[in-house]
C-alpha cells in the first residue's frame, strides 16, 4: 500500500474542523469548539515567542486587549468598519509589541518576565481610566463582526482561518533558519550570539506576529461576546492562559497549542458544571502538574522519547 | 501640610510593603526564586485573620504570630510538595510553578471563602489619632509598628543565629554552602516558610484597616516585585527601605496627580530601576 502523504493529518484536521458547524448543531458546542480555535491560535501566537524563543512573557494579555478595544473603539469613535478595526488593532498590537519588546527584551529571565507584566498592567491602568474614550473600568458593548442568523457558525467559520494562518506561520518557523535561531536562543543566547545570531532583533521578529495574532484573537474574542473592559480582556489570567495553553500541549511544536487548548477548555469546562468558582484551580493545578510531570506537555506522550528531544526539546531540560 | 500627611500615610503603608517584600526579597535572595504566590499567601493570611477574629473574636493584632506560624508550617509543606522539584530548573518553570500554585490557592478561596470582599470592624484600629492638623488612624500605626518591627526581628536573626548564617551562607553560594556542612535542603525550606510567614503575617496585619477578597493579593505579587528591584534583588534590608521608598511614592502620586495613576507610577518606576540600575536604588555595584 502507498504511504499517505505527510500533510494528510493537517489537510484531514482542518477538513473536520471546517465541516463542524455543518454537523454541529448545538450552540453550546459551537461555542465550546470556537473558544478552542481561538485559544489555540492565543496558545500559538504565543508560542513563538515564548517557546520556540523561550522568552516566558506574562504579558501578551496587553496585544489581547489592544485587539480587542481598537476593534471597539474605532468601531464605535469613527463610526469604522469593524473588519477594518480588526486589521487596525493587529498593526498597533504590533506597533505596541515593537516599543514593549525594545525596552524588555533587554532583560533576561525573571527580569523579563516581571517587565511583559508590568507593561500590560501600565496598559490596562491606562484604559481603564480614559474613560472618556474607553469607557473606563465598565467596559462597553463590542461590535458584532458577523450579522445574525447562524452567528455561532459564522463566527466559528472566522476564526478557522485565523488557526489556518497561525497553523502556517508555526510550520514554517518550526522547521526555517528563523526557528532555529530562535531556538539557539532560548538554549543559550550567549552561545547563540557567538554564532552571530543577534537576540534583540530575532526576539522582536518573533514576536511582531505573536502580537499581530494576539490581537487578531482579542477582537475576535470580544466581539463574539460582544463585550470588552479592562477586567475580561485585559487581565493578568489571559497572558496565563496563553502560556499555559502552549505549556501544556508543548511548546515549540506545531500541534501543541491546540491540544493544549481543546485539554484546557474541556477541562475547566467539565470542572465548571461541579463548581462555580473553578476555572483558576484547574489552571493552577494544570500548571503545576504541567511543570512537575510533563514539563513537554502533552504531545509529548504521543511522541517518541527520540524524535521529541530532536523536535522540540522541553523548555525544562536544558540549562539545568 | 497636606504633603507632611501624604509622606508620613506612604512611610506607614510603606511599612506593611516592607514586610511584604522583606519576604520575597529573602526567597529570592536563599532559593532564586521568584515567587509569583507571593499575593496568594498574603491573601490566605487575610483569611486567617479574619475567620480567627469572626469564629473565635482573636483580635489580628494579637493573632499574628499564630497565622505567622500556620502559614509557616503551609508553606513549610508546598516547599516539600512542590517547591523542591523546581529548585535548579530554569526560572521558566519556577515562575509557571510560582503561578500555578498563585492560581490554586486563589480558586480555592474562591471555592472555599467565596468571591465577596470581607472587612472587619475593630474599634481600636478605626481610631483617629492626630496632633496639630495632622490625622492618622491607629490601625495604620498599629500594622505599620508591628511590620516595622518584625523587619528587624527578621534582619536581627538572619544577622546574629546560628540559622541565620546558614541562611546567608546558601544566599551567598549554594555549591560551596553544602561543603561547610549545610543542609541546603532544609535551609531552602525554612528560607520559604519564613518568607511566607511575613507575607502571610502581613496579611493579617492588613485586614484591619483594609478589606478581603480571594485576588486581594495580586496588586502585593506586583508591589513586592518592585520593591525588591527597588532594593536591589535578594537584599533583605533593601527590601525593608523599598517598601518604606514605594508607600511615600504612592501616596505622593495619589497627592499630586491622581489616586488611580499610583499604580501606573510603580511600573514606570520598575521599568526605569531594572533598565537603568538594576542592582536596586540602594545596591553598590551590580
Amino acid at each position: 500500500m502507498r504511504r499517505l502523504p505527510r500533510w494528510w493529518p493537517t489537510a484531514l484536521f482542518f477538513a473536520v474542523l471546517t465541516s463542524m458547524p455543518l454537523w454541529i448543531t448545538d450552540g453550546y458546542v459551537l461555542q465550546l469548539i470556537f473558544r478552542v480555535v481561538i485559544f489555540a491560535v492565543l496558545g500559538m501566537a504565543w508560542n513563538f515567542i515564548g517557546g520556540y524563543a523561550g522568552q516566558l512573557s506574562l504579558g501578551h494579555v496587553a496585544y489581547f486587549g489592544i485587539g480587542a478595544y481598537a476593534m471597539t473603539l474605532s468601531t464605535e469613535r469613527i463610526g469604522w468598519n469593524p473588519w477594518l478595526g480588526v486589521i487596525l488593532g493587529a498593526v498597533l498590537a504590533a506597533i505596541a509589541a515593537l516599543v514593549i519588546g525594545s525596552i524588555t527584551f533587554r532583560l533576561r529571565g525573571p527580569y523579563f518576565a516581571l517587565s511583559t507584566i508590568a507593561a500590560a498592567e501600565i496598559i490596562r491602568v491606562l484604559v481603564q481610566n480614559q474613560d472618556e474614550l474607553t469607557h473606563g473600568a465598565v467596559g462597553t458593548n463590542a461590535p458584532l463582526l458577523f450579522q445574525a442568523p447562524n452567528l455561532d457558525a459564522k463566527f466559528f467559520w472566522g476564526a478557522v482561518p485565523l488557526l489556518g494562518a497561525a497553523f502556517a506561520l508555526s510550520t514554517w518557523i518550526h522547521s526555517s533558519r528563523f526557528g532555529y535561531r530562535l531556538r539557539a536562543i532560548r538554549e543559550n543566547e550567549n552561545t547563540a550570539m557567538a554564532v552571530g545570531v543577534n537576540p534583540a532583533r530575532e526576539k522582536l521578529l518573533a514576536l511582531l506576529p505573536s502580537a499581530a495574532f494576539t490581537a487578531l484573537a482579542g477582537s475576535m474574542y470580544a466581539s463574539y461576546f460582544s463585550f470588552v473592559g479592562p477586567d475580561t480582556v485585559l487581565t493578568l489570567e489571559i497572558s496565563v492562559q496563553a502560556a499555559l495553553i502552549a505549556m501544556l500541549g508543548g511548546a515549540a511544536t506545531i500541534w501543541g497549542p491546540i491540544l493544549g487548548s481543546i485539554v484546557l477548555t474541556l477541562t475547566s469546562e467539565i470542572f465548571k458544571t461541579y463548581f462555580e468558582h473553578t476555572h483558576l484551580v484547574v489552571y493552577g493545578a494544570l500548571l503545576i502538574v504541567v511543570v512537575i510531570f510533563l514539563p513537554g506537555g502533552v504531545i509529548s506522550l504521543f511522541m517518541r522519547r527520540s524524535q521529541f528531544r530532536r523536535q522540540a526539546g522541553p523548555i525544562g531540560s536544558v540549562q539545568g | 501640610m497636606a504633603f507632611v500627611q501624604a509622606f508620613l500615610n506612604g512611610l506607614l503603608v510603606g511599612g506593611v510593603y516592607a514586610l511584604i517584600a522583606s519576604g520575597m526579597a529573602l526567597i529570592f535572595g536563599v532559593m532564586r526564586l521568584v515567587n509569583f504566590a507571593h499575593g496568594a499567601f498574603l491573601m490566605l493570611g487575610t483569611y486567617l485573620s479574619y475567620y480567627g477574629w469572626v469564629l473565635l473574636g482573636l483580635n489580628p493584632y494579637f493573632g499574628f504570630p499564630l497565622w505567622g506560624a500556620v502559614l509557616f508550617a503551609f508553606a513549610l509543606g508546598v516547599y516539600w510538595l512542590l517547591v523542591r522539584r523546581v529548585m535548579g530548573a530554569n526560572d521558566f518553570l519556577q515562575i509557571l510553578l510560582t503561578e500555578g500554585i498563585s492560581l490554586a490557592l486563589i480558586g480555592l478561596a474562591q471555592l472555599l471563602f467565596g468571591a465577596d470582599y470581607r472587612q472587619i470592624n475593630l474599634p481600636v484600629a478605626n481610631r483617629i489619632t492626630g496632633f496639630g492638623s495632622l490625622h492618622f488612624s491607629v490601625g495604620y500605626i498599629l500594622s505599620f509598628a508591628v511590620s516595622l518591627l518584625l523587619v528587624i526581628a527578621l534582619t536581627q536573626f538572619l544577622g546574629r543565629t546560628e540559622m541565620g548564617r546558614a541562611i546567608r551562607a546558601v544566599a551567598q553560594n549554594r555549591t560551596v554552602a553544602p561543603l561547610m556542612g549545610i543542609r541546603v535542603e532544609r535551609v531552602s525550606a525554612i528560607t520559604f516558610g519564613l518568607g511566607i510567614a511575613c507575607a502571610g503575617i502581613a496579611g493579617a496585619l492588613l485586614l484591619p484597616i483594609f478589606w478581603t477578597n480571594p485576588t486581594v493579593g495580586g496588586p502585593y505579587t506586583l508591589k513586592s516585585f518592585v520593591i525588591v528591584v527597588l532594593g536591589g534583588m535578594g537584599s533583605v534590608q533593601g527590601a525593608a527601605l523599598g517598601g518604606l521608598v514605594l508607600g511615600v511614592a504612592e501616596q505622593f502620586t495619589a497627592y499630586t496627580w491622581a489616586d488611580r495613576y499610583a499604580e501606573v507610577v510603580n511600573f514606570i518606576i520598575f521599568l526605569l530601576v531594572l533598565l537603568f540600575r538594576p542592582q536596586g536604588l540602594f545596591g553598590g555595584k551590580a
